[in-house]
């Protein structure tokens, strides 16, 4: 499974982008059920945020999901902050 | 040059009315009960306004004078997310052994100064609004923002950001998306945000002058100036003077932001370049300061404040529809002097047509 986080927006509006492919990990049950509920929490269309807010893109396997800084759900800030920081 | 001892912070929201309108609907009630407190506030507001402009009136007065003072509450987040934390420093109390709590308190009451002393404004709401803060949000959090109700800031990671309550500009952008939430409540997307983002930027920028008594020779012009960790190759993130020429590094990348019309970016990433096209009435800003010279927030920043705050500014407004008011507005203020021609010149370089 191909998971892809894009960050934009913020204070600084620097754009961050990392992925994480999980075939072959020894965890990659925890990553895909973390993934998934993220995904199912997410929306079709980017919202609007916050001012200086972050937005965020998640990507599971080519699927498209959007949430913005700070409403995440608990399952959504795990899984981006993950990514962000292990994937490539 | 002159100081005005330390500086304070202040906090604004932007969410746009019709999204508003759903998050009220909301059964939580952490959502709708703010959504709700600001549509309230929104619609006295516009017919506190809309009075004010159809007959003439000069707004009303309210109940009771709001104070001379402000009234700021420090929250700690202690790492995690939730909002607003454990209360760490009130009004009127004495310095902690936390200099990021302390740094915020000394930022809002700055910003608090900045718009009571040279706009004669009380607070965000311009009625006293109590400023809150939450300092530590998250873990190695990079970022700041309003959220409607008051500042968050994360601490930076360390490797590419520091504290984000270092730079008082900051903690004054932010305030300031609280005034313009309050005010003409410029839709955050495209470019109505990048009005949004740089009216968070020009007073953010005053209010770091206004500390140091600096005037507009003397002013760096830089927003977050002290933000970037040691090993980033910048100076800032964003340069009013030079758009672009903030950052230029291997991990951030260069600063993408244009300083005329002839470079202005079209994406749809960060709410429509929210963070980008604001580099060119950043810039104009800047060039009517520079072009009046002595402190920037005496007369660029009161014709940028007249038009923030006068009513005419649609929460839609484009770039144009904004450089049309700040001429209305030095006219209004100056007449026919050196004001009016450094504002017509400003946008003519950026490339702004005033229609």
């Amino acid at each position: 499974m191909r998971i892809q986080v894009r960050r934009t927006g913020g204070f600084a509006g620097i754009e961050r982008h990392k992925e994480v492919d999980t075939s072959g990990r020894p965890d990659a049950h925890e990553w895909q059920a973390l993934a998934e509920k993220a995904v199912a929490a997410g929306r079709v269309t980017p919202p609007i945020g916050v001012p200086d807010g972050f937005n965020y893109e998640i990507t599971l396997d080519g699927r498209t999901v959007y949430a913005a800084d700070p409403r995440l759900t608990e399952e959504q800030r795990r899984l981006i902050s993950k990514v962000l920081k292990e994937g490539a | 040059m002159t100081t005005h001892g330390g500086f304070e912070p202040v906090f604004c929201t932007v969410v746009p009315p019709h999204v508003l309108d759903k998050l009220a609907r909301n059964d939580d009630p952490a959502l709708s009960g703010p959504a709700r407190r600001t549509l309230m506030r929104d619609s006295e507001l516009r017919g506190r306004r809309r009075v004010t402009t159809e007959f003439g009136l000069a707004a009303a007065p309210t109940a009771k004078a709001p104070s001379d003072q402000p009234l700021r509450t420090i929250y700690d987040a202690g790492h995690t997310t939730a909002l607003p934390g454990t209360k760490v420093r009130a009004e009127g109390s004495e310095p902690g052994q936390d200099a990021t709590v302390n740094r915020a308190y000394a930022g809002l009451g700055a910003t608090f100064d900045l718009y009571l002393k040279a706009y004669a404004r009380h607070s965000i709401d311009g009625d006293g609004l109590p400023l809150d803060a939450t300092v530590h949000f998250d873990e190695g959090y990079n970022n700041a923002f309003w959220n409607g109700e008051q500042m968050v800031f994360g601490d930076g990671d360390g490797e590419i950001f520091l504290d984000f309550t270092i730079p008082i500009d900051v903690i004054g952008h932010e305030l300031t998306h609280g005034v313009t939430q309050y005010t003409a409540n410029l839709t955050y997307y495209g470019q109505p945000g990048a009005l949004n983002e740089s009216m968070s930027d020009v007073f953010g920028s005053l209010i770091k002058q206004y500390t140091l008594g600096q005037t507009a020779a003397e002013a760096d012009w830089l927003i977050g100036a002290g933000l970037l960790a040691p090993g980033v190759t910048g100076k800032a993130l964003r340069s009013m003077k030079e758009p672009g020429s903030a950052y230029d590094d291997d991990v951030l990348g260069k600063d993408p932001q244009p300083g005329t019309m002839d470079d202005y970016v079209r994406t749809g990433r960060d709410n429509g370049g929210v963070h980008i096209n604001s580099g060119i009435p950043n810039h104009a800003f800047y060039l009517v300061a520079t072009a009046l010279g002595g402190h920037a927030w005496e007369k660029a920043g009161q014709i940028w404040f007249d038009v923030l705050t006068g009513g005419e500014l649609s929460d839609r407004a484009l770039f144009t529809d904004f450089a049309k008011l700040t001429v209305a507005a030095a006219k209004a203020r100056y007449q026919e002097g050196d004001e009016l021609q450094a504002v017509s010149k400003a946008w003519e370089q950026v490339g702004v047509r005033i229609l």
